[in-house]
């Protein structure tokens, strides 16, 4: 029930961040959805990372081959190789997802019997899961052979 | 009856924009990614190469494609993630403060290098 002291518009979310990292409600869609959410911040980092490291363009040369010094070492490749899979998978299931809110691979609605599996996390939506963990793995190694094999 | 605020953009017009950019950056991604493939990944990285790719005008369009596109949808993403674990007026308020501002300041920063590298002379 809505207290006095709360306008109306404001629904709080008590649970916050506990809510969101409970382990309770794990299934294949609560881990998707966990990954989406890691993978974008992680990316988002990255992004803002990429923009200032392309920024020593501007101060030369030798500015240039400094951040290269610190980006293009095994470590770096190592970090650019999660990237990879990062964007990939991040790519892979959120195609499902705006397939998903288009209402598309839900299935049709369904009588609510026992043991109440919802109709809508069906095996489409479990195999767009691993289709987009395969293709972050293939690209994982797509992007070491380039990065590690020296191609 | 329930009254609503006054937006500019409701949440399913940001979501459209959310998936739009997000299909949109796949494209001017995937051909960022291949220049650094269409020769040796080391030499792609050089930094006479990468001032020529800059110089190219559809090259460096591409590029503030990408940034703009990205800067959308990445801090359209993170406001989504924040509003999801606490609502109330001050909440939200602020982080759309905060998202668009943190989106223009990365869009300036990038835009000012990919202009002052479009226009580097190389010797």
């Amino acid at each position: 029930m809505e207290s006095p002291k709360e306008s109306k518009y404001d629904r709080n979310n008590r649970e916050g961040l506990k809510g969101w990292l409970n382990p309770s409600r794990y299934g294949w869609e609560r881990v998707s959805y966990w990954l989406q959410r890691l993978t974008g911040v992680f990316l988002l980092i990255y992004f803002i990372g990429h923009v200032y490291e392309t920024s020593s363009l501007t101060r030369g040369p030798d500015a240039w081959n400094a951040m290269l010094e610190l980006t293009q070492t095994p470590w770096g490749h190592l970090f650019l190789i999660l990237v990879i899979g990062t964007s990939t998978f991040h790519s892979a299931n959120g195609i499902r997802l705006i397939f998903t809110e288009a209402g598309k691979g839900l299935g049709k609605p369904g009588r609510p019997d026992y043991p109440y599996d919802a109709m809508s996390l069906n095996y489409r939506q479990k195999s767009g899961i691993w289709v987009a963990l395969i293709l972050a793995a293939v690209a994982m190694l797509y992007g070491s052979s380039v990065l590690l094999g020296g191609e | 009856m329930m009254k609503t605020r006054n937006v500019i953009l409701h949440e399913s017009q940001i979501m459209k924009i959310h998936y739009i950019t997000a299909i949109a950056a796949l494209f001017v991604v995937a051909v960022h990614i291949l220049m650094r493939l269409i020769m040796p990944y080391d030499m792609s990285l050089q930094y006479e190469n990468v001032v020529v790719n800059y110089r190219n005008i559809p090259y460096a369009l591409l590029l503030e494609s990408i940034l703009v596109l990205i800067a959308i949808h990445g801090f359209n993403g993170l406001r989504i993630i924040l509003l999801e674990l606490r609502q109330n007026k001050t909440w939200e308020n602020g982080i759309t403060i905060f998202t668009i501002t943190a989106m223009i300041a990365i869009i300036a920063y990038g835009t000012r290098t990919i202009i002052m590298t479009n226009q580097l002379g190389l010797e």
